[in-house]
């Protein structure tokens, strides 16, 4: 995610990023700009997703806010941290019960595709929706042999 | 000077500049006080009322921006305040009814009760358009600057919890296109538009 940061700071000047203290107020940032005529989006780690749930429940999803999330998955395969591991299980049926749709991304080559057609789906239906990126995409395990 | 009295003394200071409302009693003062269209009542996201006025005013830069918060939503999302103070939008103008209590859910004394100091920590965050008002006269007086003069303002209000008796009988789909009409950012119809 953050060589995502990186790169939009350096070559795409038309995106302003906001760097928040929290997951959720993220959401609550991203509500208000949706409010303001823009298109938003929040981008987190998964193991943030626990600490948005009530912005999306009790916001988002109710008001019909749309906002493209992508998710930089931990705790899938490849993970070292017993910590993400929880989460990074969860994270799915969790999105599943809140109605929340998701692709995932395993590749860089599907991800543009995947991130579009989330994004446009959102909009479209006034709904969030997630692109989740593997950790076999954003951090690719060394192969020994 | 009540939160309804309060909130009867921003809605007729103001113009058509949007408001967005926390949850609950701050939400139903401000109906109390008089219904508009660029009025965004919250019906849950605890905490998130700040954000919301952020996230619009960084979008609408020519839009003034004003949130009604309460003492105990703004503590639970304090790190709005740095977000505030870093991103330092001119036109956020964030107005805070502190009744020193969870009003909404019975009153329970929050930590402004026991001295924490909601103009202290936006002035500690870097937020350097603060004022804490304990009067009408006080408030009218801060709201006539915070309209005009450059923000982020933070303005704490120390209000008398005013036990409102309606609630806004308003959907939350309804409030957001109502809102986002009035505001100019009228969202298209979900139809017909795709393709």
């Amino acid at each position: 995610m953050s060589h995502v940061l990186n790169v939009i700071g350096a070559q795409f000047p038309d995106v302003h990023t906001t760097l928040a203290t929290r997951e959720e107020e993220a959401f609550g940032i991203a509500a208000g700009l949706y409010l303001g005529g823009a298109r938003p989006t929040v981008m987190l780690q998964s193991s943030g997703l626990g600490n948005s749930l009530n912005a999306l429940t009790s916001l988002l999803i109710p008001y019909q806010i749309p906002v493209l999330i992508v998710i930089s998955m931990r705790g899938d395969e490849g993970e070292w941290n017993a910590a993400q591991v929880p989460m990074g299980r969860a994270i799915r049926p969790i999105l599943d019960s809140m109605g929340i749709p998701h692709l995932t991304s395993d590749t860089a080559d599907a991800t543009a595709d995947v991130v579009r057609l989330v994004g446009q789906t959102a909009f479209a239906t006034r709904l969030p929706g997630a692109c989740l990126l593997s950790r076999r995409l954003t951090a690719p395990p060394k192969v020994t042999t | 000077m009540t939160r309804l009295e309060a909130s009867r003394a921003l809605v007729a200071a103001l113009g058509d500049e949007p408001i967005v409302a926390s949850l609950g009693h701050p939400a139903y003062d401000l109906f109390a006080a008089g219904d508009r269209r660029a009025n965004f009542y919250t019906w849950g996201s605890m905490g998130l009322a700040s954000s919301l006025g952020l996230g619009l005013a960084l979008a609408r830069p020519a839009l003034r921006v004003f949130v009604v918060d309460g003492d105990g939503s703004l503590l639970m999302n304090l790190g709005s305040l740095a977000t505030i103070a870093s991103t330092k939008p001119p036109n956020l103008v964030l107005i805070v009814w502190d009744n020193e209590e969870y009003g909404t859910t019975g009153g329970q004394a929050t930590a402004t009760a026991h001295g924490a100091d909601l103009d202290a920590a936006a002035r500690a965050m870097g937020i350097h358009a603060t004022v804490t008002v304990r009067t009408e006269e006080g408030l009218r007086a801060a709201i006539v600057r915070a309209r005009v003069d450059a923000g982020p303002w933070v303005i704490v209000a120390k209000v008398q919890e005013s036990a409102p008796a309606v609630k806004p009988p308003l959907d939350c789909v309804f409030i957001k296109q109502r809102f986002m009409a009035a505001i100019g950012s009228a969202e298209p119809a979900t139809r017909g538009t795709h393709q």
